[in-house]
């Protein structure tokens, strides 16, 4: 960690604090800009310094969590797949192209291993189905402690989307990715995130109408 | 209301179902998970390294003895079998007659 924060205005004590600083300083930004904490604390990482990647880890795990928790809905499994995917990327951080931001890169690790644990429920309950042994749905959705009549309607509509349309409504809504980032997280083509999206408008539209009006309105 | 419209005024609404997790410790119980699954990573080569080094040493050691000890057999070869020929004349006999090569 030493090193990264070194700088004009930042002195040499408190690396705690000024962990801190830099990440709340840089939450703000959107994850496709330059952030040179961010390319030192990777260059650093790639160095054989662990504890650069601690910077990384602050800056990310909120939005990791979030996404994969929006695919996975369960809690516990998103908190796990925050940290596995945290582990990957630090395991094969060496493929990592200098200059390139962290975000995009993790995000993608995150939304195809949630993809991947959709894909398993999928066939665990189609085999439990045919078994006639109807499968429970264990992975409640953990919505957020102050949400209103209105965001538990949004989110029941979303839920009640096809797999794709509503990971791809997830990440659009709810996360605010672009399509471009959402394609380039859920490898699908930026013209299938659009169908996807087009889909899921619909419906929600239809399903939101006495909320947000119909389309004839 | 246009369907951009609609999209646009959904996507402000849907924000705040974001993940927001019931323990604010989560946050920090995550990073130091994180810390320690990577310090695991890293130790089991540390380890396997361990376990190698003595024993790469060992055999590294080992390999030098032996060819130490083959140059220095192979050395010692020739003066032997001089020194063998020396103590122990070798004599021929033809049509009765006997030579020594010593001689």
């Amino acid at each position: 960690m030493e090193g990264i924060l070194e700088g004009p205005g930042i002195g040499p004590f408190l690396p705690l604090a000024r962990l801190m600083f830099a990440v709340q300083s840089e939450v703000g930004r959107t994850p496709t800009e330059t952030d040179p904490i961010e390319q030192r604390a990777i260059a650093a990482v790639k160095s054989g310094d662990a504890g650069s990647y601690d910077y990384l880890v602050s800056k990310y795990m909120k939005r990791v969590v979030s996404i994969a928790w929006g695919i996975v809905r369960n809690a516990d499994d998103a908190e796990d797949l925050a940290q596995e995917a945290f582990v990957k990327a630090y395991q094969t951080i060496e493929r990592f192209k200098p200059g390139e931001p962290f975000g995009p890169w993790i995000y993608r690790i995150v939304t195809n291993l949630a993809l991947d644990v959709i894909k398993h429920r999928q066939r665990f309950r189609h085999e439990e189905l045919t078994d006639s042994h109807p499968a429970a749905r264990a992975d409640r959705a953990d919505l957020a402690a102050g949400s209103n009549e209105l965001a538990t309607r949004i989110d029941a509509a979303i839920e009640s989307l096809p797999e794709m349309q509503r990971v791809v409504a997830r990440l659009y809504l709810v996360e605010h990715f672009e399509h471009a980032e959402i394609a380039a997280m859920t490898n699908l083509t930026e013209g299938t995130v659009r169908s996807h999206l087009s889909l899921a408008r619909a419906k929600l539209r239809e399903r939101l109408a006495d909320l947000y009006g119909g389309s004839h309105e | 209301m246009s369907d951009d419209r609609f999209l646009d005024q959904l996507r402000g609404d849907a924000a705040r179902l974001r993940y927001e997790p019931r323990d604010e410790h989560v946050w920090t119980r995550l990073a130091a998970r994180v810390r320690d699954r990577i310090a695991r990573a890293e130790n089991v080569p540390q380890m396997l390294a361990g376990w190698f080094r003595p024993i790469a040493t060992f055999l590294f050691l080992l390999a030098i003895g032996a060819g130490l000890t083959v140059a220095w057999v192979d050395r010692q070869q020739p003066v032997y079998a001089v020194e063998n020929i020396a103590s122990h004349p070798v004599e021929i006999t033809v049509d009765g007659d006997t030579f020594n090569l010593a001689e």
